[in-house]
């Protein structure tokens, strides 16, 4: 127990220093405000809520991966981090790629932590278990585009598509929706295959400890 | 427990419904504007019969969850004989209300989240026993991501059938943030139907229920 919330404290000691990191001279001073305070609001809300309902370790690693490319991404308004210029003029990209990246990391990383609250908390059971993490990280993506715009049509009518988020292409939103879809898909593929492997009968059986496997692990080392 | 063939024969709203969309399907399907268009968009209609037709023997949605499904998938079978941009009420909306565009497509946009919220809501509390609130979270999601999902479809049959049109390409009429407004009236009308379901004091367990 005392390993795991030495973990969790060194995770969360990580993103708040990397963050403070970041905050420094970002790119884009309002846009940084912006895109800063639903992270906020979620980290908060981990926190807060982690005496009372603690997730699994792989849950909050996989949450601070995400909110690190996030970290990352604002403080480059994404369009211009270095990685995915680089990664443009290598693979002659039109434009940089990095928040398409980006998309496909919360598809990713995230639908093991859906997964995990829809399984603790939600009653739900069987093959549903796997869809509606896939189905949730393509509404939530769809949301994260609706306020792309609204903040495009708001802050900057005057660029209309040239506008961050979308860099000029007319299709952007349904691209990022389908990057986030193939990441969720590919993370639901892992969690299936990791579960049969460690524990075939408890998975055929439906069994709920077949959903514990992945915090388990995280109790070896101790 | 009786089967699927003998509760229909006994629900005559369900007889009903099914009449009523047989006739305006024919009656729509004689010489739309474009065929290919009409064909495209009936892709995703007769799918969604035959899933009803299919399903039925295993789980009945309740009369009123059968009425909204008909009413959507009346609309869109308007929708899809005009090619959306060209059906009348639309062009009669623009020139009523001075809009820049025909609009009927937001308008089956936002009736798919009103009408068919409550099926899904449905489906959640009896098919997937969810409690609440996960029924009514997962009926909001459901029509959300399935609007961003159909958007992801259209925005491939627009690069695939006419590349060189890009925007003007039907789905869009031009506006480059068409994909998000159809989303967001989707999820305005899946979040006011199914507020309308928690809030009101209407018995829904007796309608959800089906009557044996």
């Amino acid at each position: 127990m005392s390993s795991k919330n030495l973990l969790l404290k060194g995770l969360l000691l990580w993103y708040v220093i990397f963050s403070l990191v970041m905050a420094i001279s970002p790119a884009d001073r309002q846009f940084w405000v912006l895109a800063s305070v639903l992270p906020a609001l979620l980290v908060t809300g981990l926190v807060v809520t982690h005496q009372a309902f603690p997730l699994s370790t792989m849950t909050y690693i996989l949450i601070t991966l995400y909110l690190t490319l996030h970290t990352i991404g604002v403080h480059y308004t994404y369009s211009k981090v270095p990685m995915g210029t680089w990664l443009g003029q290598i693979l002659d990209l039109n434009r940089n790629h990095f928040d398409r990246l980006v998309h496909f990391s919360f598809g990713f990383l995230l639908t093991y932590p859906l997964e995990e609250l829809f399984r603790r908390l939600s009653d739900i059971r069987g093959w549903l278990l796997y869809y509606l993490p896939a189905m949730t990280i393509v509404g939530l993506s769809g949301i994260w585009e609706i306020l792309e715009s609204w903040v495009a049509r708001i802050a900057r009518p005057d660029l209309g598509l040239a506008v961050l988020g979308s860099q000029g292409d007319i299709w952007d939103a349904q691209k990022d929706m389908t990057a986030a879809l193939y990441g969720s898909l590919l993370s639901i593929a892992l969690i299936i295959i990791v579960r049969k492997l460690m524990q075939p009968q408890a998975f055929a059986t439906e069994d709920t400890a077949a959903g514990s496997l992945l915090e388990e692990e995280s109790a070896e080392p101790s | 427990m009786t089967g699927g063939a003998d509760r229909f024969a006994h629900n005559r709203v369900l007889q009903g419904l099914a009449a009523w969309y047989l006739f305006i399907w024919i009656v729509l399907a004689i010489s739309p504007l474009d065929r290919q268009d009409w064909l495209l968009e009936n892709l995703l209609a007769l799918t969604t019969v035959g899933l009803l037709l299919w399903s039925y023997r295993t789980f009945q949605f309740s009369n009123l969850s059968y009425v909204l499904i008909t009413l959507f998938m009346t609309l869109h079978a308007i929708g899809a004989h005009y090619t959306y941009s060209e059906v009348p009420i639309g062009f009669w909306m623009k020139e009523a209300f001075g809009l820049s565009r025909n609009h009927f497509d937001r308008i089956v946009h936002f009736a798919f989240g009103l009408l068919l919220a409550y099926p899904a809501h449905e489906l959640f509390l009896r098919a997937a026993r969810a409690k609440e609130p996960w029924a009514s979270f997962f009926a909001i999601t459901a029509v959300l991501s399935l609007s961003g999902f159909f958007e992801v479809i259209e925005s491939w049959v627009a690069q695939i059938v006419s590349p060189e049109l890009g925007q003007a390409y039907l789905g869009t009429q031009g506006d480059i943030w068409d994909a998000q407004k159809d989303m967001t009236v989707a999820l305005v009308g899946a979040v006011v139907t199914i507020g309308l379901t928690r809030m009101s004091k209407f018995p829904f367990g007796s309608v959800i229920t089906p009557a044996h």
